[in-house]
C-alpha cells in the first residue's frame, strides 16, 4: 500500500539525490493523500449534518435571544431581547414543575420500559420456538402500529363510558369503576399515557437484548448449569455481562425518546386535565405553534436539550472514553 | 434527539423562510386612491375557508368580478380549518401572501394586533357597506380604533330539540325562560325516564361556548377590558352564577356526555343522530349530520333560542364566524378591496343568508326564514357578543383552555365554584392579562 515498499536500491552506489527527492515527495503526497481520503468521503455525511442538524441548532439558539411573534414573522424585523425569553421561563414556577414532573415521568417509563424489556428478553431465551416466534410477532405488531393508532385504541379502553377496562372491572366485582373516570386526575392520566409509551417501546428493547442474549454460547449456560448455580446466579454470571452494554445503550436511546415524547401526550388530553399531565414537549408546543411566540419557544428547546445533555451527559463521558463503544 | 431536531429544524425553516423573504411591504397601497377608480390589474388570490360559502356563491361571485375587471384573474383556492393559524402565518411570512383571506372572528385579534401584518381598512368602511356590520363580529375585527377585519359571516348556537318528544311529554310551548327548560327536562325524563340511554338534554362538561351565554345572561363576562390589555372576570358573581346553571342543566338532565370533553368529542350530533336524546345546543348545520344517521329527524326536530333567566327574552350568544381581511404585503391591494366590496354587497350577503348562516354585513336575514332552524338562529343572532379582542386569545383556544378546565373540575366536583373559577381566572389572565 504505502509507496515505500517497492523501491530497490542500487547496491554499493551512492544513490543520485535526485530520485530520492522526488520518492521523498511522492511519499509524502502518498501520506497526504491517505491523510485527507478519509475526511473528503466523510465530507458529505458532515455536510448534511451540518445543514440539517448544526444549521438549524444555531438557528434555534439564536432565535431564542429574540422576540420573535406573528409580527415579526411576518415584518422580518429581527429583535433581540437577550435573556427575556430565557428569564420569563425560569422565572415562571409552573415551568419548575413541568420540568420536575418531566423528569419523574421519563424516569417512571424508561425503567418500565427497561425492566419489561429485560423480562421478556429472558423469557424468550427460555421459549420453545412455536411459542417464542408467537410472541416475537406480537411484539412486531405492537411495535409496528402506528402512534396514533395505538393511542386511539387506547383512549377507548380506558373510555370512561364505554371503555372495556371499566365493564371488565366492573364484571370481575369492582362495581366502583363503572363510570369511573382514568382522566381526573394528572397522576392517572399520566399513568395511562406512561403504559400507552412503554406499550410502545418495549419491543424494540426486547429484540435489542435478546439479540445480546443469544450472542452468548450454550456452553457458558452449561457449565453454570453443572456448577449448579440457580437462574438468578446465571442471569448475574453469564446473561447480565454480556447485556451490560446493550442495556446501557437502549437506555440511553429510552431516555431521549421518552424525554421528548409528545404525540401521545397530546392525543389523549392535550396536557390536561387542568394542565396536570403537561410536560417539556407540550409546553414547547403550547407557545411555539399554538401561540405563535417562537423566541420563547426556542427558548424552552435549548432548555429541554441542556436538561437531556445533563441526564445523559454520563453515557455520553463512557461513549467518548472507551474505545470501540465498550460501554461494560 | 432525532425528535428534538426535527423541531428544531421546522423552526428553523420557518425562520429561514421569513428572512429570505422579508421587507417587501407597504409600498404598492397608494396606487388606487386618486379621484376616478384606477384600473385593476393583475391577479388576486382568494382564500375561503371550507364550508364558508356555497361554490354557486364564489362561483358567480369570481365570474361577476373576472366580467367587472377584464384582465384581472381570481385565483380561488378553498382552505382547510386544521392547521389553518400555521399556514397563514408562514403564507403572511412569505413574499407572495394570498390577497384576501378568511380568518376565524376569535383568531382576527392575534393578527391584526401586529403592526404590518394586515391592512387598515378603516377608511374603505362604508364601501364595504359599513353600516349594517353585524356587531359582534365587527368587534373582533376592530383593534384600538382601527378596521382590519371586515365581517364575512356568523353562526350562533340555539336549542335543538324533538319536537314529537316534547309533545309526547306534554309541553305545549318552546321553553321562554331557564326554569321553564329546566321545567321541560324534567317533564321530559318523566316521560322518557325508564329507558336508560335516554338523555333530556345531551351537555358534554366542555361546551364553553353555551357557558358563555350563561354568563353573558347573568351580566358577567369572561374578561374586561383593561387599558391595552384584558383582565379576567371569571370570578366575578355573573360569571359564577353562569357555572352554576351550567351545572344544574347537567345535573338535572342526568346528560351522560363526557365532563372532560367538549361537543366535538364524540360529535353530539352523532349523539343527537341515535334518537334517544331529546334536547342538544348546537349550531343548525348539525341536524343534517345527524339526519345521516336518521333521516326521519328532520322532520322532527325543531329550534329554540337559548332561553334567558329573564322570562321572554333570550340569552346573548356567542358569535361564532369569520372576518375577512387583506395581508399588509399583499401585491394587489386595490383588487382585493374590490373583491371584498363586491362580496359584502347584498346580493351576495342574501345568499349567504340563503346558505344558513347569518350574513356579516347586511342586516336582511330573509333569506333564513324558510329554515327552521336558520330563523331562530338569525333572531338571537342580534343578541350575538364576541371573545375578548386580545391578541392573545388564540392562546387560550388552541393551547389548553382555562375555561374548559373550571368546567371539568366544577362539574366533576374535584373543585369548588369558587377554587374553580379563581384558578381559571389566575390561568386566564396569565395567558391575556400580560
Amino acid at each position: 500500500m504505502t509507496a515505500t515498499a517497492n523501491v530497490t536500491m542500487p547496491a554499493g552506489a551512492t544513490p543520485p539525490a535526485s530520485p530520492r527527492d522526488t520518492r521523498a515527495k511522492k511519499r509524502r503526497r502518498g501520506r497526504f493523500g491517505d491523510r485527507v481520503l478519509p475526511y473528503l468521503l466523510l465530507l458529505p455525511a458532515l455536510a448534511a449534518i451540518l445543514v440539517l442538524l448544526a444549521w438549524p441548532l444555531v438557528q434555534v439558539l439564536a432565535i431564542s435571544f429574540r422576540k420573535l411573534d406573528i409580527g415579526q414573522l411576518v415584518s422580518g424585523k429581527t429583535v433581540w431581547i437577550g435573556f427575556d425569553n430565557y428569564t420569563n421561563t425560569l422565572s415562571d414556577p409552573e415551568f419548575w414543575t413541568v420540568t420536575f414532573r418531566t423528569l419523574v415521568f421519563t424516569a417512571a417509563i424508561v425503567a418500565a420500559t427497561i425492566l419489561g424489556g429485560l423480562l421478556l428478553a429472558v423469557l424468550m431465551r427460555h421459549l420453545g420456538p412455536v411459542v417464542r416466534i408467537i410472541v416475537q410477532v406480537t411484539l412486531v405488531l405492537a411495535w409496528a402500529t402506528p402512534v396514533i393508532a395505538t393511542t386511539t385504541v387506547f383512549q377507548w379502553i380506558f373510555d370512561e363510558q364505554y371503555g372495556i377496562l371499566n365493564k371488565t372491572l366492573d364484571r370481575l366485582g369492582f362495581h366502583g369503576f363503572i363510570g369511573f373516570s382514568w382522566f381526573s386526575s394528572g397522576a392517572s392520566t399520566l399513568s395511562v399515557i406512561g403504559l400507552l409509551i412503554v406499550w410502545q417501546a418495549v419491543p424494540f428493547v426486547t429484540f435489542s437484548l435478546y439479540a445480546g442474549i443469544i450472542g452468548v454460547s450454550r456452553e457458558q449456560y452449561e457449565a453454570a448449569g453443572i456448577d449448579g448455580a440457580s437462574a438468578w446466579q446465571t442471569f448475574r454470571a453469564v446473561t447480565w455481562p454480556a447485556i451490560k452494554p446493550i442495556t446501557t445503550m437502549v437506555t440511553f436511546l429510552s431516555v431521549l425518546w421518552d424525554f421528548n415524547a409528545f404525540a401521545q401526550i397530546w392525543a389523549i388530553r392535550e396536557g390536561g386535565p387542568d394542565g396536570g399531565s403537561t410536560t417539556l414537549a407540550v409546553v414547547l408546543y403550547l407557545k411555539g405553534i399554538a401561540g405563535n411566540h417562537f423566541g420563547a419557544a426556542a427558548a424552552i428547546a435549548t432548555l429541554m436539550l441542556i436538561v437531556l445533555a445533563l441526564i445523559t451527559g454520563r453515557y455520553i463521558q463512557l461513549l467518548t472514553r472507551t474505545r470501540e463503544g465498550d460501554l461494560s | 434527539m432525532k425528535r428534538w431536531l426535527k423541531l428544531a429544524a421546522g423552526a428553523a425553516a420557518v425562520t429561514l423562510a421569513t428572512a429570505g423573504c422579508a421587507g417587501s411591504s407597504g409600498t404598492d397601497t397608494a396606487a388606487s386612491s386618486s379621484g376616478a377608480p384606477a384600473p385593476i390589474t393583475g391577479d388576486v388570490t382568494v382564500w375561503l375557508m371550507t364550508g364558508s360559502a356555497p361554490a354557486t356563491l364564489t362561483d358567480a361571485l369570481n365570474k361577476e368580478f373576472e366580467a367587472a375587471h377584464p384582465g384581472v384573474k381570481v385565483k380561488y383556492e378553498i382552505q382547510q380549518w386544521d392547521g389553518i393559524q400555521q399556514k397563514l402565518t408562514t403564507a403572511l411570512a412569505g413574499g407572495t401572501p394570498p390577497d384576501v383571506i378568511e380568518i376565524g372572528n376569535t383568531q382576527t385579534a392575534a393578527f391584526a394586533s401586529n403592526e404590518g401584518v394586515l391592512t387598515d381598512l378603516t377608511a374603505d368602511k362604508d364601501s364595504f357597506n359599513g353600516a349594517q356590520w353585524l356587531k359582534g363580529l365587527a368587534d373582533s375585527g376592530t383593534y384600538e380604533g382601527k378596521v382590519y377585519g371586515v365581517p364575512f359571516y356568523a353562526a350562533n348556537r340555539e336549542v335543538i330539540y324533538r319536537k314529537d318528544m316534547f309533545e309526547q311529554a306534554g309541553i305545549t310551548k318552546t321553553p321562554t325562560s331557564n326554569d321553564e327548560w329546566i321545567d321541560a327536562i324534567t317533564k321530559l325524563k318523566t316521560k322518557f325516564g325508564s329507558d336508560p340511554d335516554f338523555q333530556a338534554l345531551y351537555m358534554p362538561g366542555q361546551n364553553w361556548y353555551s357557558l358563555l351565554s350563561f354568563i353573558w345572561d347573568n351580566g358577567g363576562d369572561i374578561a374586561q377590558p383593561d387599558g391595552k390589555k384584558f383582565k379576567a372576570t371569571l370570578d366575578s358573581a355573573g360569571a359564577k352564577a353562569g357555572l352554576e346553571f351550567y351545572k344544574k342543566l347537567v345535573d338535572t338532565s342526568g346528560t351522560k356526555a363526557p365532563k372532560d370533553a367538549d361537543e366535538a368529542k364524540p360529535q353530539q350530533a352523532t349523539v343527537y343522530g341515535g334518537g334517544k336524546v331529546a334536547m342538544m345546543i348546537g349550531l343548525p348545520w348539525e341536524l343534517p349530520t345527524a339526519a345521516k344517521t336518521d333521516p326521519s329527524l328532520t322532520a322532527k326536530t325543531g329550534a329554540f333560542a337559548i332561553p334567558s333567566k329573564t322570562a321572554g327574552q333570550t340569552a346573548p350568544v356567542f358569535l361564532g364566524g369569520s372576518n375577512l381581511a387583506i395581508p399588509a404585503n399583499s401585491k394587489n391591494v386595490a383588487a382585493a378591496k374590490e373583491y371584498i366590496k363586491l362580496l359584502s354587497s347584498p346580493k351576495y350577503q342574501s345568499q349567504l343568508a340563503a346558505a344558513g348562516v347569518v350574513p356579516g354585513t347586511s342586516t336582511d336575514l330573509t333569506g333564513l326564514d324558510k329554515d327552521p332552524l336558520g330563523s331562530v338562529m338569525a333572531k338571537a343572532s342580534t343578541n350575538g357578543k364576541a371573545v375578548p379582542a386580545s391578541p392573545q386569545w388564540g392562546d387560550v383556544e388552541s393551547g389548553q383552555n382555562p375555561v374548559k378546565d373550571m368546567l371539568t373540575a366544577y362539574l366533576t366536583g374535584k373543585k369548588t365554584l369558587d377554587q374553580a373559577t379563581a384558578d381559571a381566572n389566575a390561568a386566564l389572565n396569565k395567558l391575556i392579562g400580560g
